[in-house]
């Protein structure tokens, strides 16, 4: 069964890139939902079926360290998976997301062919 | 004599424009897919370009400036419509989002090519700028380098003002 997106950047620019890039990889996903920030992400993963969640890591108000902090002390949502979609791929950020929970991470500049490669097995 | 430290910041400032134009070049490839041209770097404390809309994003940590992408009415326009896929006509919020993220990602490929060199930087969160006469200043005793490139949409420019801590 195709799977329910979360999509969260303050940058609606990249959310619609990413949502493109998903489609020209080919992928099959359900329904996108998107969050312009970690606390409107943990907002929309409380009320919707979402799947897997693609997370920026600088973002205002709630960052995605503190998004996955959060979301990792929440039982109903902690175990939906997310992947980190950064400018930010620096060891220790991204290892510190990691130990948060997060499952991957893609920096950003991407090509559809990379979305496809790193998220294909996820999907 | 020279010490490491002015050894490494003498081979930043030789490396720094190439690194701006590789990030740059980087990210229309990948994003854009829209082919652009380097011209001859600016330097200076009074560097003239012309702009109708200015995206910046502050550095911090062991260098500190800004990287800002300055851009014509129609290179903006051009380059926003290349990225999102459809005709964008006016200088809004899509515009300003589209150039403050290709600013964020140049200073992106920018910090991973300083990590190379244990120079760690952070990056703030991307501001942007629309008028018809914008002037960004310089920081004093910092480096000042802006890299005009050509597009099919008209020129823009990418800065790096830097300063080591």
């Amino acid at each position: 069964m195709a799977k329910n997106v979360l999509l969260v950047d303050d940058s609606s620019t990249m959310r619609k890139i990413i949502s493109r890039s998903l489609r020209q990889a080919g992928l099959e996903f359900g329904d996108i939902f998107e969050a312009s920030d970690g606390a409107e992400a943990l907002d929309v993963l409380e009320k919707e079926s979402v799947d897997i969640v693609l997370s920026d890591i600088n973002m205002p108000n709630m960052n995605g360290i503190e998004f996955l902090r959060e979301k990792a002390s929440r039982d109903a949502i902690k175990d939906i998976p997310v992947f980190m979609i950064s400018t930010e791929t620096g060891d220790d950020i991204i290892g510190e997301a990691k130990s948060l929970g997060a499952v991957g991470a893609l920096k950003k500049p991407f090509t559809p062919d990379k979305v496809n490669e790193v998220l294909g097995p996820l999907m | 004599m020279q010490t490491d430290a002015s050894c490494n910041e003498h081979v930043l400032q030789e490396n720094c424009t190439q690194y701006l134009i590789a990030a740059t070049q980087d990210v229309f490839a990948s994003m854009i897919f829209m082919d652009i041209e380097p011209g001859e770097p600016l330097t200076g404390s009074d560097i003239r370009f012309q702009t109708s809309l200015s995206s910046m994003i502050g550095l911090a940590g062991d260098l500190r400036g800004l990287v800002a992408v300055h851009c014509t009415r129609e290179a903006a326009l051009g380059i926003t419509s290349s990225m999102l896929g459809m005709d964008v006509e006016e200088l809004d919020d899509d515009v300003k989002d589209a150039i403050g993220e290709i600013a964020n990602m140049v200073a992106g490929g920018m910090k991973v090519s300083l990590a190379d060199h244990n120079v760690k930087i952070d990056l703030a969160i991307p501001s942007t700028a629309v008028g018809k006469s914008i002037r960004v200043s310089s920081l004093s005793k910092g480096n000042r380098v802006l890299v005009p490139f050509t597009t099919s949409a008209g020129t823009f420019g990418v800065e790096l003002q830097y300063i080591f801590a």
